[in-house]
């Protein structure tokens, strides 16, 4: 079937993605005490909450680590909520007049807060560069353990059904967009932090640069199959985020973004035994050398491994194309455009 | 016919010569394929068996009266298909492949006649899904 006729035929392309995503997290509003307390510093099963808001609300963040607890941290505790488990709540303040109460040790549920908001500020990078470690001795990173001397590759993005890299000019995906996010349906707030789509050419290869959203949804409403707690050994805790867009086929040009495959996207292969933040780059490969199980760099045959599930990804883009179909789903136009340029400054 | 078994050997038999009997009075082949044991803490050691079906089960059941407990590989490492999401952070680190994709499902396949019990995908999997007895 060519573009045209294709055009005229579908309505809408799903896509999706089950990744690991760092940049996660949630805010929570316990309901007041009584006496009240206005908590400044907050433990949730030790790890530690962001106590700078305003008396029972705080920020969880996925990668906040347990004072108390080896490979465990706040992604966990928002697993666990899922899971409909008791968390242990800890917190103290000073006290004021009007917040008497100084210390407070109590066990909450999901069900029993107020709100309970998945708001993640950088998820769903738009393409990732593939890590490797040319060193000789075994790292451990975000991007998984390394084995030295190029023994692995690690990558990280659902390639062909990635959402960005299906909307590559963000016609579609932008502030407000209805989506997939973690069993329910969330929105698109903002681009993510970080977004930087810029385009650059290497080895004579397109590569498709690092768009990112911020999206937020109901974790009141979300599951465990598409929500979950993530450990990378020497790294830290991480959680998988699983998110799925809807593209409507607005046109020929949007019905030529969607059909992109994986042997026409390509990444950059980055050597994470240089600490720096600029990393060697020892070559381009596309996303269907790297799903074949190996990659070749130089003379050397190097086993992958994707990081993100690509059969959890091909659930999600199914799971929403029945919801959509069933009516269940609403498209959502987005109320404004993410940008086309880069945030990217740096702190050096 | 081949088996893979877990021999966990307590303190105090280390010193009989449990493998050399295996070989010599059942005429079994034994590839070592992973050990650790300590003269004062005992240990693990993980080896296929290879020889007749009789001789293989003769062969276990005079490790287990010398006081060794047996276990087959398969039931030592443990993969919880519920918990695991396959996406697949381990099968770069098997030395052995006996963890892939499914080419067609991209689901993952664990071929437990591959494995060889050095916990590799153990220590890498991000949601616990798999854990070694050893």
């Amino acid at each position: 079937m060519g573009v045209k006729k294709a055009t005229r035929e579908v309505d809408v392309v799903t896509t999706g993605t089950f990744s690991p995503m760092c940049s996660s997290g949630v805010i929570l509003n316990f309901g007041h005490t009584d006496p009240p307390i206005r908590m400044q510093k907050i433990w949730l099963n030790d790890v530690p909450a962001h106590g700078g808001l305003a008396a029972v609300d705080t920020y969880l963040g996925a990668t906040s680590l347990s004072k108390t607890m080896e490979d465990y941290g706040g992604a966990h505790v928002i697993e666990g909520l899922l899971r409909g488990e008791e968390v242990f709540l800890r917190a103290t303040s000073s006290g004021t007049d009007c917040y008497p109460q100084k210390e407070i040790e109590t066990y909450i549920t999901l069900e029993g807060i107020n709100e309970a908001l998945l708001f993640n500020p950088r998820n769903c990078y738009q393409n990732y560069n593939v890590a490797v470690n040319t060193s000789t001795r075994r790292i451990h990173t975000y991007m998984g353990t390394l084995l030295p001397k190029l023994g692995n590759a690690t990558y990280c993005t659902s390639g062909q059904l990635s959402p960005l890299l299906n909307d590559p000019t963000f016609r579609a995906i932008g502030m407000g967009t209805r989506i997939f996010l973690g069993g329910a349906q969330g929105h698109v707030v903002w681009h993510g932090t970080q977004h930087n789509p810029t385009t650059k050419i290497v080895d004579g290869n397109k590569i498709v640069g690092g768009g990112t959203i911020s999206v937020m949804g109901n974790l009141k409403q979300m599951s465990v199959d598409f929500i979950r707690a993530a450990v990378f050994p020497g790294y830290g805790v991480t959680m998988f985020v699983g998110i799925g867009t809807p593209i409507p086929i607005l046109d020929e040009d949007m019905m030529r973004f969607v059909s992109v495959c994986d042997s026409d996207i390509y990444t950059t292969i980055s050597d994470y035994s240089c600490t720096h933040k600029s990393k060697p780059v020892l070559g381009t490969v596309n996303y269907a050398q790297l799903r074949s199980g190996s990659i070749k760099i130089g003379d050397k045959e190097v086993p992958t491994s994707p990081l993100s599930s690509y059969a959890k990804a091909r659930e999600i883009a199914e799971k929403l194309k029945k919801d959509i179909t069933q009516g269940k789903f609403l498209l959502q136009e987005p109320a404004w455009q993410l940008p086309n340029k880069s945030s990217n400054k740096t702190s050096e | 016919m081949k088996t893979k078994v877990i021999f966990t050997f307590p303190p105090e038999i280390v010193e009989k010569p449990i493998s050399h009997t295996l070989m010599k009075e059942f005429d079994l082949w034994i590839n070592i394929l992973r050990a650790k044991i300590e003269p004062s803490e005992g240990g693990k050691l993980v080896i296929e068996l290879q020889g007749d079906e009789e001789n293989i089960k003769a062969g276990i059941e005079l490790a287990e009266k010398s006081g060794v407990g047996v276990t087959l590989l398969e039931n030592d490492v443990l993969w919880d298909k519920e918990l695991c999401v396959d996406c697949g952070a381990c099968i770069s680190l098997c030395p052995t492949q006996a963890l892939t994709l499914d080419r067609d499902t991209f689901k993952l396949n664990f071929d437990f006649g591959r494995c060889v019990a050095c916990g590799s995908c153990a220590q890498v999997c991000p949601v616990k899904a798999i854990s070694i007895n050893f």
